[in-house]
């Protein structure tokens, strides 16, 4: 149950934390200032090319502290939009996913019987199937754009809000301040949204942080397969993918956003892991 | 006067299971109760756990909807729970529930609460409202600076008071109070017992007060009604059914909670396992305890019928010796 | 018992069914299938051809129907760029994807399980440490990039094995690794948390407060209740096989299923796409369900519980 009570998420006080979270938590700041503040932070525009300088390695000058590529972009400059753009996805997916999801988990509390049936079968049906297959055939029927892109990551984890949600909310409504207001008139929006809703949130934005990471990876996973985020635009994956073409001559070029990728996942990885254990030892 | 309030022969039955194979059980919880509350009018429910007295709370709140029978409430049908006639009936008539802390929400400071009916309602404007909940939560005894705390700041019978200073912010008509004390320190509950008592009074409530320590019942009640495995069996002003009861549960009940001025010779023992609601005896439910018990209270059920002016019970013995019919004479 | 397997043969053909609908779904909001499959440039009478052969000019819930009916046939269309039934296209590659991922699955189970159990036994030492910064480093590094930097040390650097393509076992060590070590993290943590939690229940205690030896009480009351929720995992696994070949395929140029769905999409072969979602579909299908039934032969709580219910 995510019975916490309300001081605990807020009043943490700061220098407690174990080493590894306030790893975590600087990187993290770092790839966030990185993504908001990216047009200002690129060294060079991302698409310039420069033939003439191709395959420069890192450290080599300082013009490009990571090198340059095959058609002789700067690595760093495409790193940092890249970074962008993943976390957009990602930021969007997540959010999608999780109001999603919570609002299917209410209505199945809500309305029980067959609607709640509905939503149990297809949550069972989105854990069961393989994301990454369903995501594949998807952009083979629909091809590929920004938008589409993050609205299918936005299917990614629904049904763990769907089921959190559910449990939560049916277990408020049996007992407890969600009968005591309806109790007193309330209309039904006003008790999810204004009462049940601030209550679970600390056991959604535990979820949250358990899902984000792998929207980051699956995001990546496709768009490295050429399937995700299409050139021009660039994002973390889409560097492995076309660095991997090169990697006998400049290994550079897939290694920098790899360890970004690795970084950012383990980082909000153990974040999550660490918040779940203080918050809500329950929880997956 | 007219009632503001009658449950008219109403039930309500539970189908539940038991054990691993599933055995289905059909409990009822509240089987044929009929009452009424009038204007300014405090009835206090009494009888053991699981007798049916939160069911019957509930009913009467349209919380919950009888099986059988009927429920009005100020001289209409009981509205069909969570359609707008219901919601907008909730003005009138309100709840005290046992676990305060239960009942308010752990993330908003209690005078945003206490403040909530009145935002459902659409009663005056944000700043009124604000203002309406502070004069309120004041009147309860909570100061201006405990009313910007959050519940778990609050001690167990300042919550309850928050609770109370809820339900009463609408000025409703009905109050129903399930154990409003029972979860709360004895030093504190008499405090808390006399604030309802005040409150009453001041504006006229009429009130179920649902509670299973005749103590308490006996200081609020104007009149009393006794359950058992959801029946009534024996209801009357309650100075006579707590000084002088009748029905030999209700002796037994009264015997085994001291009042002043009464000899513990004469205690009435209850013996025998308490009431399973789930296997509900025959005849008379309270037969396996009754140290009076006969034959005929095995296979025949009494009913509840007068033995006194205003006051009913049932039980063969007291309806054999005194038949209602010689009595309303 | 029988009700509780015929309960779980129901979903299985309700989720089977709902993948069916989910690739109907999507083909038909897709655009003009007419279009899709003949190309922009035909003639609008072939188009109309097309329509009427295809029965596309019928209502929708018709068109469902014979969907339906086609798939339950067999008949599961032609691949646009070989112009060959996409069953048949995606048979022929079945063989090469069993043979990368058959041994990673035995490779994840070799370490995953053992390793998982013996941390378990041992919580808090160094071994058990290594364990859980194995998991969560497997979780963090996808199996793309775990594959590139194999490639890298092993084929790049060392110049020891290829970096990818068909040919004898040493093509095949770089592939079956990556799938291995990740999945064996997932599994060892799984089971590790799976151990742990049955050792904490009062009965193991009890059960050694008699004085059975620790071993004994391990391998008869521990394991088999650890094993329990390790079959889900295992399940998921190897119904997940296919789905995990997907990447694994294509950076080593592996031609198996997992490889062709990748090209599939690019070239968006519809035909192809829809069998290999329902193959995915139904192998995850089958797992669940002889998971479903390992269950009810493993746990008669269970058994009961679904009697109940
Ligand atoms: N929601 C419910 N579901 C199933 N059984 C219930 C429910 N509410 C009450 N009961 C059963 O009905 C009987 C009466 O309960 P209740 O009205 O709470 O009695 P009291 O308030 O006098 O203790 C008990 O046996 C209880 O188990
Ligand atoms: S009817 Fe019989 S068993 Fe019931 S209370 Fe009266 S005497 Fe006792
Ligand atoms: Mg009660």
């Amino acid at each position: 149950m995510a019975d916490i009570s309300a001081q605990a998420p807020f009043r943490l006080t700061l220098p407690r934390l174990p080493w590894y979270v306030w790893a975590a938590l600087i990187w993290i700041v770092l790839v966030l200032v990185v993504a908001v503040f990216a047009p200002l932070l690129t060294p060079h525009p991302y698409t310039a090319m420069k033939l003439t300088n191709r395959f420069v390695p890192p450290f080599d000058r300082w013009t490009h502290p990571l090198g340059t590529d095959e058609l002789g972009r700067d690595v760093l400059s495409r790193l940092i939009i890249s970074v962008r753009i993943s976390l957009l996805i990602a930021f969007g997916a997540t959010l999608i996913s999780a109001v999603l999801g919570t609002t299917l988990g209410f209505l199945a509390a809500h309305f029980r019987g067959w609607v709640e049936q509905l939503v149990l079968t297809l949550a069972d049906f989105q854990a069961a199937m393989p994301f990454l297959i369903m995501a594949l055939s998807v952009l083979a029927f629909f091809g590929n754009s920004l938008p589409l892109l993050i609205g299918l990551m936005g299917l990614y984890g629904w049904e763990r809000y769907a089921r959190v949600a559910r449990g939560l909310a049916i277990s408020a409504n049996t007992q407890g301040y969600a009968t005591a207001v309806t109790q007193l008139g309330a209309a039904p929006q006003r008790i999810y949204l204004r009462h049940i809703l601030p209550n679970i949130a600390s056991t959604l934005i535990v979820s949250m942080t358990l899902v984000f990471p792998e929207v980051i990876l699956v995001e990546s996973g496709l768009s490295f397969l050429g399937l995700g985020v299409q050139p021009p635009m660039t994002s973390l994956g889409n560097m492995v993918g076309y660095g991997r073409d090169y990697i006998t001559r400049a290994p550079w070029i897939m290694l920098s956003p790899a360890v970004v990728i690795v970084l950012t996942t383990l980082a909000v990885s153990m974040l999550g892991d660490w918040l779940r254990d203080k918050l809500d030892p329950t929880l997956g | 006067m007219t009632a503001l309030l009658t449950l008219d022969a109403v039930a309500r039955a539970y189908v539940g299971r038991q054990g691993l194979f599933g055995r289905v059980t059909t409990v009822r919880a509240v089987d044929g109760v009929s009452l009424t509350l009038v204007r300014g009018e405090t009835l206090g429910i009494v009888g053991e756990s699981g007798s049916g007295k939160s069911t019957l709370g509930r009913m009467a709140l349209g919380l919950e909807t009888p099986d059988e029978g009927g429920v009005r409430a100020f001289d209409a049908p009981m509205p069909a729970l969570g359609t707008p006639g219901w919601r907008a009936l909730r003005r009138r008539m309100q709840m005290v529930f046992q676990d305060p802390l239960g009942a308010l929400d752990r993330r908003l400071p209690v005078l945003d609460q206490v403040a909530e009916p009145l935002t459902i309602h659409a009663i005056g404007d944000a700043k009124a409202r604000q203002d309406v909940a502070m004069a309120a939560l004041q009147a309860v005894g909570l100061s201006s600076e405990q009313a910007l705390r959050y519940p778990h700041a609050l001690s167990g019978g300042q919550r309850q008071r928050v609770v109370i200073a809820r339900a009463l912010i609408t000025d409703p008509d009905l109050l129903v109070c399930d154990e409003p004390v029972s979860a709360l320190d004895v030093s504190i509950q008499a405090q808390v017992v006399n604030l309802l008592i005040d409150m009453q009074a001041a504006r006229g409530l009429a009130m179920l007060f649902i509670s299973h320590d005749l103590r308490v019942v006996r200081q609020i009640a104007s009149r009393v009604a006794v359950m058992y495995l959801g029946r009534i069996i024996e209801t009357g002003a309650a100075a006579d059914v707590l000084r002088a009861p009748r029905h030999p549960y209700t002796r037994a009940l009264v015997s085994a909670a001291p009042a002043p001025g009464r000899d513990r010779a004469d205690r009435v023992i209850l013996t025998g396992e308490p009431p399973n609601p789930a296997a509900r005896p025959t005849g008379c439910a309270f037969h396996p305890r009754c140290p009076l018990v006969t034959d005929r209270c095995r296979t025949e059920a009494p009913v509840l019928s007068a033995i006194a002016p205003a006051h009913s019970a049932a039980c063969h013995l007291l309806s054999t010796q005194t038949p209602p019919a010689a009595k309303a004479a | 018992m029988l009700r509780y397997f015929a309960i779980r043969l129901f979903r299985a053909l309700i989720t089977i069914a709902m993948v069916v609908t989910f690739a109907f779904v999507v083909l038909r909001m897709s655009g003009d299938p007419a279009i899709l499959i003949m190309g922009p440039e035909v003639p609008p009478e072939a188009l109309e051809a097309f329509r009427k052969s295809w029965g596309l000019d019928q209502p929708i819930w018709v068109q469902y129907l014979n969907y339906f009916g086609a798939i339950l046939r067999g008949d599961l269309g032609m691949s646009m760029r070989d112009n060959r039934p996409a069953l048949d296209m995606v048979m022929d590659r079945i063989p090469a994807t069993l043979a990368l991922t058959v041994p990673a699955l035995i490779l994840k189970l070799a370490i995953g399980v053992p390793a998982g159990v013996w941390a378990a036994l041992h919580q808090g030492t160094g071994f058990d440490r290594a364990v859980m910064v194995m998991a969560v480093a497997g979780f963090a590094i996808p199996s793309f990039i775990l594959a590139l930097v194999l490639v890298l040390v092993f084929a790049v650097t060392l110049g020891w094995l290829p970096s990818g393509g068909q040919g004898g076992v040493e093509h095949m060590i770089l592939p079956v690794l990556t799938m291995g070590i990740g999945g064996a993290a997932a599994l060892a943590r799984f089971t590790r948390s799976a151990m742990l939690e049955v050792l904490g229940r009062p009965y193991i205690r009890t059960a050694s407060a008699k004085g059975l030896p620790w071993a004994s009480v391990v391998r008869g009351h521990a394991l088999p209740n650890a094993a329990i929720p390790t079959v889900t995992l295992i399940g998921f696994l190897v119904g997940s096989l296919i789905a995990g070949a997907v990447v694994v395929e294509s950076v080593f140029s592996w031609p198996g299923v997992g490889r062709m769905l990748v090209v599939a999409v690019g070239s968006r072969d519809l035909a192809v796409v829809q069998v290999i979602l329902l193959l995915v579909a139904a192998t995850m299908v089958t797992s669940n369900l002889i998971v479903d039934f390992l269950y009810g032969v493993l746990d008669p709580r269970l058994r009961q519980g679904a009697r109940a219910a």
